[in-house]
């Protein structure tokens, strides 16, 4: 069954890397189930190119609306309860921005607004949930009660310190206007003092991380920085050959948002067990939850809009970037290639580059593909030893898939 | 793309316009600010100046404008040179940046990550026991020092883009279209970005994770000076002597201060050559900011002149003559049309006490820097030390 799955792909090029990516690993584990979801969806790619197919896309939703089917091919002991992620880190994160705040010392009163600006309680703190249950779920692991220790939940703090950072740039950069419901720090004091407020979120997370003391934990993260810096510049270029430019989009999006993830796993790995085993297990767990987000997000451009507000939104086509349910759209229609190179800067490329998309199975594959990267993000948290947290980082992988907003 | 050729481009950068156009940069705000910060150690009576440098770089054998080569032949930063070339014509702040920045390695003006090689060399060995732990030094100097002297020069040329971003909102259409402005912002936001991550991960390969606090906190120094560099506080009339210093530490001390103590840390330094160190750095960085302020001021009445309402002379001018004469004399200067006729404020700030306040305390922070590096032992890198410290106090 695993050698028809790859031929199916492999008949469209472009995602042939991708699937020896995934595949390649998950192949000995995979169960009936997932064969049988593989096949349903990936026929109608085979044979039509041009029609939309809600027979297909019912049955592809239905696959994996149902967790507990995948649970099982996954190897999950059915009858251990699946624990909701985000109750059980809550303790954890108690006061997490709080805790945040106190780390942004700034004597001026502004300086210190702008600082503070998103650490307002009001984000989802989806990177200290994972980074506090995988936490927990290496301590078990490697057979060492007692809770957190302070320094992984400094990891958890750091952790949403960098990625508010690179957010606070990244508005900046797609003049973007509100972020969570509120202005933009760029919208309210400017493009010159968001860059500085980044820059010190930036240089306060580095102390508190240099303040751990570890100096594999402090190489580990700063190799975020790094990663996010490059996954912007990737954004900034398009390939031409198709296949390239599938790979070229999935290294971006590791670098953009899964980097963060794997690498804030691994560093509370590190912290607890020597085992360079444990520290894979736990990087990669993050690096295919963290691929698996962003498509999924990728996807929500597409769709939560549509279905929520009945208009197109595509903030990414607007700004100019062909995300995984576009390259999909591609193989069917190849006259969004040109669009693509040109960054959908024509009048009315946008609108019509939506049009193709929705009209192609793009989210379908993409949500696909998103599925596939949560099997091997629970194959490889099933390694470690059974406990509440390991169980609830599986549950995270549908979580990851089902939300819609 | 092969390393001549983006050399080649990068060089193309320095020839999009000639650096003297530099000289007149009174239309504005921000690109004069980075202009000047580039060219902050060229101050003193430029042939003298030249020399104490290029002897110095013998001292540590390493010539310093080669330092940040890896980071300017990254593929990333020859795709933003390709793009700042998009740039030209339009008066984005990043386009005079980063002319600056190739200008400023031809003329080796690198000098923090100067200084920080010959004070790890001035300090050598420490004798302690974990010292037979550390690699062999090439020149006097631990690999790890040189890694942080070039760390040092990427921080601070982050934040020369960093400074440089413009507000779009206070853009109007003759200062050219939003759309180039935007794209200036974005590769600038990039560009900086980049320069500060890779300092991040080469603090990182230290392995020693007192000095990526002690760098960390220096990189928050310097976005706390740099956040009130141009807010409106000397019009007001609200910036003290005290507060001026304070400000200049931040923006201007801090991360040649704590490098300098991180240098000596990376060697096991104990406590008291840490401190000596860090006092030689920022009074050092002091003194040379108030002898770059005190530049325009030192000229002949014929030469046209521009200057930092924010710079030394001004502010103490304005202490000494209280805030409503000052308040007069800027409406006087401005009264005419809405650009600053600087000449006028330049005679009132010269004939008043201001310019020698600002003399005194250049010394002042001149002597102190010297009084901490001569509590090194004799060497050849002390002395090239002590006549950097001489040359920012002579006018």
């Amino acid at each position: 069954m695993a050698a028809q799955w790859r031929r199916c792909w492999r008949g469209h090029g472009a995602v042939t890397g991708v699937v020896d990516a995934v595949c390649g690993v998950t192949a000995g584990a995979r169960g009936p189930g997932a064969g049988c979801l593989t096949k349903e969806v990936l026929l109608p790619v085979r044979n039509t190119h041009n029609s939309i197919r809600p027979s297909t896309f019912t049955r592809f939703r239905s696959g994996f609306l149902h967790p507990a089917a995948r649970s099982c091919c996954c190897r999950i002991h059915s009858d251990a309860k699946l624990k909701d992620p985000f109750s059980l880190a809550q303790e954890d994160l108690k006061n997490l921005y709080e805790d945040i705040k106190k780390q942004l010392l700034v004597s001026k009163t502004e300086l210190k607004a702008l600082c503070d600006y998103y650490f307002d309680g009001k984000g989802k703190a989806f990177r200290p949930m994972i980074v506090v249950l995988m936490a927990r779920a290496c301590n078990i692991h490697s057979n060492r009660d007692g809770g957190l220790l302070p320094a992984q939940r400094s990891i958890a703090m750091i952790s949403e310190m960098i990625h508010t950072a690179s957010l606070v740039h990244d508005d900046v950069i797609d003049g973007a206007d509100m972020r969570r419901g509120k202005n933009t720090i760029n919208e309210v004091w400017g493009e010159r003092k968001a860059i500085l407020a980044g820059d010190f979120i930036l240089s306060a997370a580095s102390m508190a991380l240099a303040r751990i003391g570890n100096t594999t934990v402090v190489s580990v993260l700063s190799q975020v920085i790094e990663d996010l810096v490059r996954g912007e510049f990737m954004q900034l270029g398009s390939k031409e050959n198709e296949n390239e430019r599938f790979k070229h989009y999935l290294e971006k999006t590791f670098k953009k948002t899964a980097s963060l993830i794997a690498n804030s796993c691994k560093a509370v790995s590190i912290l607890v067990n020597s085992d360079p085993e444990v520290h894979e297990i736990a990087y990669q767990y993050g690096r295919n939850v963290g691929i698996a987000f962003q498509l999924v997000d990728d996807v929500l451009d597409f769709t939560s809009c549509a279905n929520q507000l009945g208009k197109p939104s595509a903030a990414d086509l607007r700004l100019g970037l062909a995300t995984g349910p576009v390259l999909f759209a591609c193989q069917q229609f190849p006259e969004l290639h040109s669009m693509i190179m040109r960054r959908f800067g024509s009048d009315g490329d946008v609108d019509r580059a939506w049009r193709y998309v929705l009209e192609s199975d793009g989210v379908e594959q993409t949500s696909f593909l998103a599925q596939r990267y949560c099997h091997e993000a629970t194959r490889q948290i099933s390694r470690l030893q059974p406990s509440p947290e390991r169980d609830a980082l599986i549950r995270l992988t549908e979580l990851v898939l089902n939300r819609d907003k | 793309m092969a390393v001549r050729s983006r050399l080649a481009l990068l060089g193309s950068l320095s020839s999009l316009g000639s650096p003297g156009s530099l000289g007149s940069p009174g239309s504005l705000g921000s690109p004069r600010r980075g202009w000047r910060s580039l060219s902050l150690f060229s101050g003193p009576s430029p042939s003298s100046w030249s020399k104490v440098v290029s002897d110095a770089e013998k001292i540590v054998g390493y010539p310093t404008s080669f330092m940040s080569l890896r980071c300017l032949l990254s593929d990333e930063l020859s795709n933003v040179a390709m793009h700042v070339r998009k740039l030209v014509g339009t008066k984005h702040p990043l386009l005079n940046t980063a002319r600056g920045f190739v200008y400023d390695s031809k003329h080796n003006l690198q000098m923090r990550g100067l200084v920080v090689l010959l004070m790890s060399k001035a300090a050598g060995r420490s004798g302690s026991a974990s010292d037979a732990l550390l690699p062999d030094m090439i020149s006097g100097i631990y690999p790890s020092q040189r890694s942080l002297a070039e760390i040092t020069e990427l921080i601070h040329t982050a934040f020369l883009v960093h400074r440089g971003i413009v507000n779009l909102k206070e853009w109007t259409f003759s200062d050219g279209t939003l759309k180039d402005m935007q794209f200036g912002n974005k590769m600038a936001v990039l560009s900086g970005d980049f320069l500060l991550a890779n300092a991040c991960t080469g603090l990182a390969q230290l392995n020693n994770t007192k000095v990526v606090e002690l760098i960390s906190s220096a990189i928050g120094d310097l976005v706390q000076g740099v956040y009130y560099e141009n807010s409106n506080s000397a019009e007001e009339g609200k910036l003290s002597v005290a507060s001026w210093e304070d400000q200049v530490f931040l923006s201007h001390g801090a991360l040649l201060a704590k490098s300098c103590q991180a240098a000596m840390e990376l060697a096991r330094h104990d406590a008291e050559a840490q401190t000596l160190a860090y006092e030689y750095g920022k009074h050092l960085a002091l003194a040379h900011k108030l002898n770059s302020d005190l530049q325009p001021f030192m000229k002949s009445g014929s030469d046209p002149v521009v200057f930092s309402l924010d710079s030394a002379p001004a502010v103490f001018h304005r202490q000494i003559v209280g805030h409503e004469i000052w308040t007069h004399q800027l409406q006087q200067a401005q009264n005419s049309t809405t650009q600053m006729d600087y000449s006028k404020l330049w005679t009132g700030i010269r004939s008043g006490g201001g310019v020698k306040q600002a003399v005194d305390l250049c010394t002042q922070h001149g002597n102190t820097a010297l009084e901490a590096i001569r509590r090194f032992p004799p060497s050849e890198a002390r002395s090239a030390l002590e006549n950097i410290a001489s040359a920012v106090t002579r006018f």
